[in-house]
């Protein structure tokens, strides 16, 4: 682990502007979890860590907050994942959020790791993790998972790359089209969840599309509409602090027993938190059954492209998303 | 030797029997002798040490000017040296010594080999320091999957012929080579009646391949030690090792020392599982490295393996290729069995299978085991608990089980039929009444014919181990004083298994005293010769001793109480608490001690050879075969594949019990190591890069406190007057079973067996046929 300065900035602009100056050899320090496995594994060596918590004032503070407006919920990027998981007020509609913040990792990691850091953590693919080994997402010319031992990769966008994206918390803020306020040395901007993450054919060496410079200040849960209940699943191979094989997420009104505004995410099969336009087709609409479920999951992973040691997640995802439509709908297996 | 009656036997079948008990030793405490203090679950004495960081570790030694070694590894699982250099390594900040490992032209064969090692005044700055090291590799032709290595025409993995690398780890019955081909080197057969015939025969055949992964012993303290050089022919070594002599003993040979000139400490050790034998561990010199660090920075050396250190090169369990043939008649009996099995201990050897396919069923008249070793391009093996023999009952158990089902015959009854040792046909059948095996067994029955999504099922596996207690080879040193102190000295190792505790409890039922009197002095080589914690001896070698030199120092004391009372000291009557008395007075102990001529009674005992009467011997030699029956219940999600144990219970033969509480401990150890064995450890090695993927304890999985089952132990006291306490070895025993338990659980929730260790989702789900285009991984 190389030696590095750690620098403390009192508002949100002089941070950003201090990273962007030097964005190959700076970097934002929040929870410091992922961050310290990196300079750890020698997968990153930077010079100056600036500390986000250090930021003071009423950005300090909202960046800490979690606060509600006209019934849309603004989560600091600084909340963490104990928090996240402990806030109540979110309620059914927003279970999904809170039951995926409370199952990552360990109690110990919860109280330090933090909203945004978890959105912008780099995967644990142990191709990329391994410091010896130059893969294409450490500028190398190959994604060696392809022939590798890929038994925990991508299912579904992969290429060049085939990591799978690490954040649990995207997956729900995904299926809650949650948006995302950025700061930098310019303004604020929101930008749709869905559109912070990007497939590794824009850059196979970024899992996101932020500029150097840029903080996330806070996500948004947009108001939750009439009769909305969101459910989240989950499978590890171990019980006690393990990353998933795969996940579901499932957000939808029940209005006279129907399916509305439906929407599934799913995680772990993909480069980038993965929404399915072709599940919430099946089900949008319709009266929840088990048969229907059955469907919505097939639907899901049609278009999955297994390697050759990772066809297993194609059943284990739609158990999933089948256990997690069963517990948002309250159907009986 | 005397002829003395003893009661022997287990649970309500105690018997009279003669023994003949060696000149010197007091007679065996057996079924009927009554003791205070030896059994009872007495707290740890240096708990609170531990639970309050107080306990010093070899991890937590600093002593003045010391330095910290880190060590260059070959990034390459095959290579050839083509130029070598310490560079500006030595020049480097910080760094006081620095020296190579290998020379230009030495051909490296894994991973992870020993290249080059720097002292400096901060860890971080040796590691620095490693970056300066000139090394230029030739890559060569390797191979890191077993069965690819085991085909002709795969790379060599080594020129030479191998020297088997034997530690106290390996079970002390192990047989050597019986000759090799290519990279595959056989192992001795066991053999009786003719297999092969009675499988030609047989009504019922089943016939099927199973795998086991490597698992790597992941001790939560990694390999480390501190050498400090007190004289130019003189050093004291702090160590995290299980086997204090054989660290001075490697010390003294590499720099042709004498012994008594090595002191060697280990107070306390954070895990060994057997791989931490000798002042070097299986795949690196550290011992050598720290000691001729110091030896040239003329200041201590420390030298602490990293966790990516401690997977690749610290040694682990080889892996296993078993195909099993197994044949039953038409009347329901079992009639052959034919193993045979490869495995890699990578460049080292031992990757054989255990007894438990030829020793535990012995009423199968025809049984053949074959087992080789293959040499791959990773890290040497070495003992890992119970070497071979988790890897052996999960493929003779789950054959079992299969076989079973297709002669429609009940898996239980069928391995009582077999089994000929009456301790665990006795621990299968109360076993079973107490684990609920017949409703349970009904209940998943009927759970697969309704295809439920959630299934629950239950296994059942035996263990296998010897008494291998050793006669002569812990010398126990008990010093009574004048102030009536008691202390108990030998320099015995704690792997964790509380043997400190045992000794002061075994010295307090000799002398009635209470436990926190008697004063414990261990870890350290100057406390006297003792035995090395492998092949589960520890309690077994030292407690019979510290018997035996604690009555000798009684002896004495009653001599003098006679003396002071004007009787004879056999009519010295030694009361519940210690005090003497006879002739119509009394002493206390106290007082009695007052009285000595001397400033102390010291006196040194060690224990005989293994003696008593073996109701059922350990593969026919002279001691008894320790029994153990594991009985499992999983839980499976049928939608995802995941699997969790939900309950072990656990019924074993402990001899003589010497502490409750540290021996179920022990016991529950070995179930969760055995339930992280059976569902999550698997060191996985790129086959293109030879580098292990998972060197780290984040995608390396232990089980952690979520994934432990519901265990309940059940602990069978079986007295065979084997030694003077009774003790019998069940570190190795209890973790033998529970894979194998667990495996056959998961085949009876779910119809289909998965034949691979681990057992992860990925491969139940393609047990259930649920994976596209997928056969079953293994």
């Amino acid at each position: 682990m190389n030696r590095f300065t750690l620098v403390r900035l009192p508002t949100l602009q002089a941070a950003s502007e201090r990273v962007a100056k030097a964005p190959k050899t700076r970097r934002f320090r929040a929870g410091g979890i992922d961050l310290l496995d990196l300079l750890k594994e020698g997968l990153d060596a930077p010079d100056e860590l600036v500390e986000l918590r250090a930021i003071g004032g009423s950005a300090g503070e909202a960046m800490r907050g979690i606060t509600t407006k006209d019934g849309a919920w603004s989560i600091g990027a600084l909340v963490t994942l104990a928090q996240l998981a402990e806030f109540e007020d979110l309620g059914t509609a927003f279970a999904a959020v809170r039951d995926a913040a409370g199952s990552a990792a360990t109690p110990g990691i919860r109280n330090a790791a933090t909203l945004a850091g978890n959105l912008l953590q780099r995967p644990r693919c142990w191709y990329y993790r391994h410091v010896d080994l130059e893969c294409l997402k450490k500028g190398g010319s190959q994604c060696f998972a392809l022939t590798g031992d890929n038994r925990y990769h991508a299912i579904l966008g992969g290429g060049p790359s085939f990591i799978v994206h690490p954040s649990t918390l995207a997956v729900a803020l995904l299926a809650h089209d949650a948006t995302v306020a950025i700061t930098n040395a310019k303004g604020e901007r929101t930008l749709p969840i869905a559109e912070l993450f990007a497939l590794p054919t824009v850059d196979p060496e970024r899992e996101h599309t932020l500029a150097s410079g840029d903080v996330i200040t806070a996500l948004t849960l947009p108001k939750a509409g009439a009769g909305q209940r969101s459910a989240y699943a989950t499978a590890k191979e171990k019980a006690s602090h393990d990353w998933p094989l795969g996940e579901a997420a499932v957000r939808c009104r029940i209005v006279d027993g129907k399916m509305l505004d439906v929407r599934v995410a799913l995680g772990h099969v993909a480069p980038i938190p993965w929404r399915s336009q072709e599940a919430e087709g099946v089900l949008e609409g319709a009266t929840p059954s088990a048969e229907l479920f059955v469907k919505a999951a097939g639907a899901a992973l049609a278009k999955a492209k297994p390697l050759d040691h990772n066809g297993y997640k194609i059943p284990l995802v739609a158990g999933l998303l089948r256990d997690a439509l069963h517990r948002v709908t309250g159907l009986a297996e | 030797m005397s002829p003395k009656l003893l009661t022997l036997g287990f649970a309500d079948q105690l018997t009279s029997v003669e023994v003949d008990v060696p000149a010197g030793e007091p007679p065996p405490w057996d079924g009927v002798s009554s003791l205070e203090v030896v059994g009872q679950p007495v707290p740890r004495i240096d708990g609170h040490l531990k639970v309050s960081g107080q306990a010093v570790y070899t991890f937590d030694v600093r002593l003045p000017g010391m330095l910290w070694a880190a060590v260059l590894r070959c990034p390459l699982p095959c290579a050839r040296i083509k130029s070598i250099s310490l560079g500006r390594a030595e020049k480097a900040p910080g760094v006081k010594a620095a020296m190579l490992l290998a020379q230009r032209g030495d051909r490296i064969v894994f991973a992870g080999q020993d290249i080059a090692a720097v002292a400096a005044e901060r860890p971080e700055l040796a590691r620095d320091a490693l970056a300066a090291i000139e090394v230029e590799y030739e890559a060569l032709p390797f191979v890191v999957d077993t069965r690819s290595a085991a085909k002709p025409g795969a790379p060599m993995v080594h020129e030479a012929a191998v020297r088997t690398r034997k530690t106290e780890g390996d079970e002390p019955s192990a047989a050597t080579a019986a000759g090799s081909e290519g990279n595959v080197r056989k192992m001795p057969d066991s053999r009786r009646g003719d297999a092969s015939k009675a499988l030609k025969k047989a009504a019922f055949v089943h016939e099927a391949s199973y795998s086991t992964q490597v698992q790597t012993h992941s001790a939560l303290e990694t390999h480390g030690i501190v050498v400090r050089w007190d004289a130019k022919d003189k050093l004291t070594a702090w160590c995290s090792t299980q086997g204090i002599f054989s660290v001075r003993d490697e010390l003294a040979e590499i720099f042709t020392l004498p012994v008594a000139n090595i002191r060697v400490i280990t107070d306390f050790i954070g895990g060994g599982f057997g791989a931490k034998f000798g002042a070097s561990a299986p795949g690196t010199r550290l011992g050598f490295i720290a000691a001729e660090l110091a030896r040239k920075a003329g200041a201590p050396v420390k030298l602490m393996c990293t966790r990516h250190e401690e997977h690749v090169c610290t040694g682990n369990r080889p892996d296993s290729y078993q195909d099993v043939r197994i044949g039953g008649d038409a009347a329901g009996r079992l009639v052959a069995v034919h193993v045979r099995s490869i495995g890699t201990a990578g460049i080292g050897t031992g990757a054989g299978i255990g007894r438990n396919a030829f020793s535990v069923y012995t009423k199968i008249p025809h049984v053949l085991v074959e087992a080789s070793d293959v040499f791959t391009n990773a890290g040497p093996g070495t003992a890992m608990r119970a070497p071979g023999h988790p890897q052996g009952a999960f493929a003779i158990e789950l054959a079992i089980d299969e076989l079973a089902r297709t002669m429609k015959a009940d898996s239980l009854r069928l391995r009582i039929a077999h089994d000929e040792h009456p301790v665990r046909k006795w621990q299968f059948q109360q076993g079973a009444e107490r684990f609920g095996w017949t409703e349970a067994r009904a209940k998943s029955a009927a759970a697969r014919g309704k295809a439920t999504r959630l299934r629950t099922g239950v296994g059942v596996a035996a263990s296998i181990w010897g008494d291998f207690g050793r006669g002569g080879a812990a010398q126990v040193t008990v010093t009574i004083g004048r102030d009536a102190t008691v202390e108990v000295k030998n320099g015995v190792q704690d792997i964790g298994t509380g043997i400190g505790t045992v000794i002061a409890q075994v010295a307090a039922e000799v002398l009635s005293r209470p436990v926190e009197s008697i004063t414990v002095r261990i870890g350290r080589s100057e406390h006297g010769p003792s035995v090395g914690s492998g092949g589960s001896t520890t309690t077994s070698s030292v407690t019979p001793a510290v018997r035996n030199a604690v009555e000798q120092a009684k002896t004495q004391l009653l001599a003098l109480a006679g003396e002071l009372f004007g009787v004879a000291p056999r009519e010295v009557v030694w009361g519940p608490d210690g005090t003497a008395s006879g002739g119509g007075k009394s002493l206390t102990f106290a007082a009695l001690c007052k009285k000595l001529p001397g400033e102390a009674i010291v006196t040194t005992a060690t224990r005989a050879k293994t003696f008593g009467h073996h109701p059922m011997s350990f593969m026919g030699q002279p001691m008894q075969q320790i029994a153990g029956v594991q009985f499992a219940e999983v839980e499976v999600d049928t939608w995802t594949g995941l699997v969790r144990a939900t309950r072990v219970l656990a019924m074993h033969d402990c001899g003589r019990v010497m502490n409750e509480l540290t021996c179920r401990s022990q016991i529950n150890g070995g179930i969760i190591l055995g339930t992280s064995y059976a569902l999550l450890e698997e060191r996985v090695l790129d086959r293109d890069f030879g580098r292990m993927l998972n060197a780290n304890l984040d995608f390396y999985k232990i089980a952690g406190a979520k994934d432990v089952p519901e265990i309940e132990v059940v602990l069978t006291d079986v007295y065979v007057g084997n030694n003077s306490t009774g003790a019998v070895g069940i570190g190795e025993p209890s973790t033998i079973p529970t894979a194998a338990a667990i495996a056959c659980a998961v085949y009876d929730a779910l119809g289909v067996p998965v034949r691979s260790l681990p057992i992860t989702p990925a491969k139940i789900l393609a047990a259930l046929g649920r994976v596209p285009g997928a056969g079953v991984p293994t």
